[in-house]
């Protein structure tokens, strides 16, 4: 599979590209290789800013319409194309624009790619320079298992992977969204393989992603929640008064979980006044 | 499309299956678009060869971005 990829001339242009930033940080800011990973990684995600920031503005949004999906997920909990169909029409007509979209993630695809097969240049002709990071990766084109410091950096991975998860999955489905949590886990095995640098290009970015979640969700307003719908039927086909949303003023979700909105907590409960002389029934 | 004509396209076509094994799976996301990106890339590869196929699915995630509104789009 890698020959068959490396074969192909836009993989050599990528690695070309990734090889000219690099030695450029590393020339010019006289960094380290490790940290002009580092580097190049925050100039990527600096530059998709605009993209993600959307992202999680449209995902703060749909988690207003968690409940409502919620529902249609049960209904259609054994046919996922129809499902998928209802949730679409669902999105249409509430005007909801869907917060997942790929081109953000494939955006960084080219990346990706392009700092595997650096590393894996850099592996058979060592340039220059130290290799190290932190003192506890000794050589970043190294298998991330054949040092121990790699151990520790896996450890960072899965963490920051699932906390970037938590933030970035845009999926109201419960069971998707734990499935995308322990992902990490089992995709540790393959990233064991990996060189440590592509390793610290995950980190850094997963990180990068976690902070930019926190920082929005701080600047942005929370979006208000829908009216309590009063029945607990499936919403029909056509669009209804209460999944309209938004003139709610209710209490907005703290996290990314798809919770059922929280109800109006109305205080003390409301005092009946009865007449003095009117007695029970 | 002939046997010979719609050869070509079997190797986009593994490209989509290399892409959603690796990075699609390390990257798990959602998409937008029902069918999603990569079924889409596969239906029109399938349906309008290796260039046409690849230009269609090419133009289908640039659309797949976070500022359109997503929806139903099958191949046409």
């Amino acid at each position: 599979m890698n020959a068959i990829l490396a074969a192909l001339p836009i993989i050599g242009q990528l690695e070309t590209v990734a090889r000219h930033v690099l030695d450029w940080l590393h020339v010019t800011f006289h960094l380290p290789w490790a940290w002009a990973i580092v580097v190049l990684t925050i100039i990527v995600r600096m530059l998709l800013v605009p993209l993600t920031v959307k992202q999680i503005h449209s995902m703060q949004n749909l988690q207003r319409f968690a409940p409502q999906m919620k529902e249609i997920q049960k209904k259609y909990k054994n046919d996922k194309q129809k499902q998928n169909e209802e949730l679409m029409k669902f999105y249409r007509e509430n005007n909801i624009n869907p917060a997942a979209s790929c081109l953000p993630m494939l955006a960084q695809l080219p990346v990706f790619i392009a700092l595997y097969y650096s590393l894996k240049t850099f592996a058979k002709h060592p340039p220059a320079g130290s290799m190290s990071w932190l003192h506890f990766v000794p050589n970043i084109t190294w298998h991330t298992t054949s040092f121990w410091g790699g151990y520790v950096l896996l450890v960072v991975y899965v963490g920051s992977q699932m906390a970037s998860t938590f933030f970035m999955s845009a999926t109201a489905d419960k069971t998707q969204r734990y499935l995308f949590m322990i992902m990490p886990l089992v995709f540790v095995f393959v990233i064991a393989r990996f060189p440590a640098g592509l390793v610290l290009y995950w980190v850094t970015t997963n990180l990068w992603t976690v902070g930019q979640g926190l920082i929005t969700r701080r600047l942005m307003p929370r979006p208000a929640a829908p009216e309590k719908r009063t029945s607990r039927t499936a919403p029909k086909a056509e669009p209804t008064d209460e999944s309209d949303g938004g003139s709610g003023n209710g209490a907005a979700p703290k996290g990314p979980a798809p919770k059922p909105q929280p109800s109006a907590k109305a205080g003390p409960p409301r005092k009946v006044r009865r007449k003095k002389g009117a007695g029970r029934r | 499309m002939n046997a010979v004509t719609r050869a070509p396209a079997y190797l986009g076509i593994g490209l989509v299956w290399a892409y959603r094994v690796t990075f699609g799976a390390l990257f798990p996301t959602t998409c937008k678009y029902h069918p999603s990106c990569s079924e889409y890339a596969v239906q029109a590869l399938k349906a309008h060869g290796l260039v046409r196929g690849s230009i269609m699915a090419g133009w289908r995630l640039l659309r797949c971005n976070p500022w359109s509104r997503g929806g139903y789009d099958p191949v046409r």
